[in-house]
């Protein structure tokens, strides 16, 4: 029996019990149908409404129809299937960046924790310092410098920002957890470092961990819609990041009739971003039994 | 604040009576029937040990006499009676203002686990401060005074703990505190839960200690709760063994050693293992407490009795005088010392 | 011998106080922290110089190939001008035009712009700086101050519609990503219902009110800010609130407030100096990571409102490739934030007598 695959087991535990305490906690399920909607909006919706990149201009500004559900923009395009199409990019690298941050945080964290030493003072020292310096600036800089226009490139430059964060927090973790009685027991039964990782320190760091990602691909999505509304990030395909910024360089805002134009793309982060901290309210339950007893 | 010691012909007096007072916890299960009509008296200089096990209300009980239950409890019924130079009066009914004043003035309690009772943000100073400015003491100069007489008394260095923060203080040194605290305003009853718990042993022993000196020396009745006998062996004068929410036993120290006449008691004693003397088997009381939510009819003490029969386990028994002095909850007391608890 | 030894005995006392001193400086809390302060500065500009140096791009390259390509120079004269642009001695070895820049650094001089051309940088910074200072330092005091009365009343009142409606509104309100927040205050009160002349208030003040301790420039002053304060405020109390909320939640479950309780005290000083003094102490923890978010969200708040503090300076600065500015920026917004960390790190000392034992929390 693999040490994996009794973790993961162990972490989803058949879905009854899974299911379970997400919809007991109410922020939690509204977070979760959120995020659910979404990813169906921005993968499946792309199939299904067809995003026209032609220009319009005797539609341009036209309010609500039944054609054109959320009006058209600036350029007389239809804003509702730019919001259908301009979720899949977010949602990519806010997945990739959070994925890669919380891989580095969890490694280094633990790692840090565990071996103690040189290595953990001279990473605290590192994150020490990270934490001082403000991210958003930093981020600006680089771009200024780098380009960005890859996914994968932007992705990786906002993990790299994000990990020191979480691995602190990781670390702090894995210290508290290492001192627990059930750590104790096992390393007296001798039972070996990788079992003891792996089956006892990981599993009750599964909230922890789903909730970094969580939180990592917030922070990401901030800073990736930031550094698009910014210009500082050329783009070609055209996402929710892209439609504030045209709207807003466009003087868009400005327009009295133009509302949705620019509410639309502001609505569909903030909702997602609302989706996302909701939804961590409710993972905390799925992954500690005694929160759900207690319920 | 003078402290003198009570005149011969006022030992006697009641100052603080419990009667038939049943308190009870609203949890999702159901009603946690805590303490069930509980009565016992305090006279005048006398410190009563109430002991029994976790579970059994007896810390419940405590908070009830000082009116501090938290808000998921109620009390279903009962008096406590306490009485002064000016009146008689039941501390249930006080209102709020009155139950503020009537707290630490007249009855101090201290709880266990005095490590997180004193504010960490604040110098014991301020907390002496605190409290003599919230009975309207608001001379920080004899206040001063007075906490220095105090701490000294319960052997510390005055010194060294006015301008302390609680965290500079150790365990034993953060109870003696807040037992000098509890002796501020000069308080009539002092009710201590689990004094020596959360100490190691050399220091359970220096809190006994002071606590035997300052009854010798300052003018207070004192109820303390505990679990542990051999503690009321060494500050009681009188002791009360609770069970199930009920007081099963109340007699002097001397005679629920040498002649408990309840199982309870009795099994308890047996389970303290002596010094000196023979060497005999340790013998703990099989079962656990019962449940206080369905609570079954009869004596409560009933299943972990070797003793019980049928009348026990129908009608519960109340406290009948078995000695001068001495009650007990049960129907078969005269089987003491025959019993093979 | 003796007299020798004698000799020996009285500096050698002199040296053992001195040495006990010096361990008592040392381990002073505050002392530590201004060393990890300075150190944390030190790192970050020698950081900030050898990476610009050193990347593929490198904008000093640039300059000067632009210099060469543009307008004909040669490389000399070039790296000449590149030299006054940016402060450094570029023909030196890399290290001494390290030191030279941290001389320089010290002086004050950050360089010349070069969009604005013969501005000195500091001069620019001069100007921006004292604006994002007091619209950021303005909504922290009021977000902290709001988030901890609002976290307390939420705490004592559970469970009741106030507290329903406020921590859902908090929860959301931070949630969201402050710069959209700005957008949304900006389209519905400035253009869709009309209520704040946006026109007027743009800039940091208005140009002919004399700057002064005079109420027309301090509500003048504070009519502009009043939307970017008014976003800070928005996007930060909500957490506050929240950590406030569950931090007086624990404390009340404290046993020196049941005891505070037992011994008689009014509630008021209960709240006050028993539950208020204790749980607010994470949030004064959390301080030090709050203002450096709330400085880094400032650049996109003061583009969007046009608010002329040093974020606006850096975006504009990023846009037209002024690099002496923005590295400059970048550097002032930078210390600022590690000092203002050791400020409230100092402060927090100063709340919990616990920490000045351990010179510090682990965390």
């Amino acid at each position: 029996m693999s040490t994996a695959g009794s973790v993961v087991r162990r972490a989803s535990g058949g879905l009854g019990t899974w299911l379970r305490p997400v919809i007991r906690n109410r922020a939690g399920l509204i977070g979760l149908i959120g995020l659910v909607a979404f990813i169906l909006l921005s993968f499946v919706g792309p199939l299904v409404v067809p995003l026209s990149t032609q220009t319009d201009l005797s539609k341009v500004y036209s309010p609500p129809s039944l054609q054109h559900p959320l009006g058209t923009d600036f350029q007389g395009r239809d804003i509702w299937a730019q919001v259908v199409h301009g979720g899949k990019e977010v949602l990519i690298i806010a997945f990739i960046s959070g994925l890669i941050s919380t891989a580095i945080a969890v490694a280094l964290g633990s790692l840090s924790a565990v071996l103690g030493g040189l290595f953990d003072s001279f990473t605290m020292w590192v994150t020490d310092i990270w934490l001082t310096i403000p991210h958003f600036p930093v981020l600006a800089v680089i771009a200024a410098f780098v380009k960005l226009s890859d996914v994968w490139a932007l992705a990786f430059i906002l993990s790299l920002l994000a990990w020191p964060t979480l691995a602190r927090a990781v670390r702090a973790q894995v210290l508290s957890l290492r001192q627990r009685d059930y750590v104790e027991a096992a390393r007296a039964l001798d039972l070996g470092t990788r079992h003891i990782v792996f089956s006892e320190i990981l599993p009750n760091m599964m909230s922890y961990v789903a909730i970094s990602l969580v939180f990592s691909m917030t922070s990401a999505i901030y800073a990736q819609v930031a550094l698009v509304f910014l210009g500082l990030v050329p783009f070609a395909t055209n996402n929710w990041g892209v439609m504030l910024s045209l709207a807003w360089t466009r003087g868009t805002i400005f327009y009295r009739g133009s509302l949705l134009n620019i509410m639309s793309p502001v609505l569909a982060i903030a909702l997602f971003q609302l989706s996302l901290v909701w939804l961590t309210r409710s993972l905390e339950e799925v992954f500690n039994p005694r929160l759900r007893a207690s319920a | 604040m003078e402290s003198s010691y009570p005149a011969a012909e006022r030992r006697d007096e009641v100052i603080l009576r419990a009667e038939d007072l049943s308190v009870e916890y609203v949890v999702r299960r159901g009603v946690v029937r805590a303490v069930r009509g509980v009565s016992f008296e305090l006279r005048r200089g006398e410190a009563l040990a109430l002991i029994g096990e976790s579970g059994s209300g007896k810390t419940t009980l405590g908070l009830a006499l000082v009116g501090l239950l938290p808000r998921t409890a109620r009390v279903r019924q009962g008096h406590v009676i306490y009485r002064r130079q000016n009146g008689v009066y039941d501390v249930l009914s006080l209102s709020a203002g009155e139950l503020r004043r009537f707290r630490w003035q007249e009855c101090a309690m201290v709880f266990q686990s005095a490590l997180n009772a004193l504010n960490p943000v604040l110098r014991v100073a301020d907390q002496f401060c605190d409290t003599a400015r919230a009975h309207g003491n608001l001379d920080r100069a004899a206040t001063y005074r007075r906490a220095q007489e105090l701490l000294r008394l319960v052997q510390l260095d005055p010194d060294r703990v006015w301008r302390a923060f609680p965290h500079e203080l150790s365990g034993g040194m953060r109870q003696r505190v807040l037992i000098a605290l509890a002796l501020l305003l000069d308080p009539q009853v002092i009710i201590l839960d689990e004094p020596t718990t959360a100490l190691d042993i050399l220091t359970q022993r220096a809190v006994i200690d002071v606590l035997r000196q300052l009854r010798r020396q300052v003018d207070f009745s004192l109820i303390f709760i505990s679990h542990d006998l051999s503690l009321a062996a060494e500050l009681a004068d009188r002791v009360a063994t609770m069970y199930a929410g009920a007081i099963v036993e109340v007699s002097d120290v001397y005679e629920v050693f040498e002649r408990p006449a309840h199982p309870y008691t009795r099994g308890l004693i047996r389970a303290v293992p002596t010094v000196t003397g023979d060497l005999r088997q340790l013998a703990s009381i099989p079962g656990s407490p019962p449940d206080l939510v369905d609570i079954l009819p009869g004596c409560k003490f009933a299943p972990r009795c070797p003793d019980a029969d049928e009348a026990c386990r129908t009608e519960e028994p109340q406290l009948v005088e078995v000695g001068p002095g001495h009650f007990a909850a049960c129907h078969h007391w005269q089987k003491a010392g025959v019993s093979t608890l | 011998m003796a007299t020798a030894a004698r000799a020996c005995a009285v500096p050698a006392g002199v040296l053992r106080s001195a040495w006990r001193l010096v361990r008592r400086v040392v381990s002073s809390f505050v002392v530590r922290r201004l060393a990890k302060a300075l150190i944390t500065i030190l790192v970050v500009i020698t950081a900030t110089f050898f990476i610009i140096r050193l990347m593929p791009s490198n904008p000093i390259q640039v300059y000067i190939q632009e210099q060469i390509s543009l307008y004909s120079m040669s490389y000399e004269d070039a790296l000449a001008q590149a030299s006054a642009m940016f402060a450094m001695r570029l023909d030196q070895p890399l290290f001494s035009q390290y030191l030279d820049y941290m001389r320089n650094l010290l002086h004050g001089d950050l360089g010349m712009s070069y969009r604005s051309v013969g501005t000195p940088v500091a001069q620019q910074i001069a100007k921006f700086l004292p604006w994002t200072l007091f619209s950021v330092g303005l909504s922290l005091l009021v977000s902290f101050a709001l988030g901890m009365g609002l976290g307390m009343l939420t705490a004592y009142r559970r469970e009741t519609l106030l507290d329903h409606v406020l921590s859902t509104l908090g929860s959301v309100l931070s949630s969201v990503p402050n710069y959209l927040v700005a957008m949304v205050l900006l389209v519905l009160l400035g253009v869709q219902w009309k209520v704040l002349p946006l026109a007027q208030m743009r800039g940091s003040h208005t140009a002919g009110i004399k700057p002064g301790f005079n109420l027309r420039f301090i509500t003048d002053i504070l009519f502009h800010a009043a939307m970017p304060i008014a976003t800070y405020v928005l996007t930060t109390v909500g957490s506050w609130m929240l950590t406030m909320k569950s931090s007086t939640i624990a404390t009340l479950e404290e046993d020196y407030v049941t005891v505070a309780r037992a011994r008689g005290l009014p509630d008021s000083r209960i709240m006050t100096a028993y539950v208020g003094r204790n749980a607010s102490l994470p949030l004064f923890a959390q301080l030090a990571i709050s203002v450096g978010f709330v400085v880094g969200g400032s650049m996109l708040i003061e583009a969007i409102f046009v608010y002329q503090g040093v974020g606006k300076l850096l975006i504009d600065s990023i846009n037209q490739r002024d690099y002496p500015v923005m590295q400059a920026v970048f550097l002032i917004i930078t210390v600022s934030v590690i000092l203002a960390n050791l400020l409230a790190d100092v402060l927090y000392s100063r709340l919990d007598p616990r920490v000045r034992v351990t010179g510090g929390s682990e965390q």
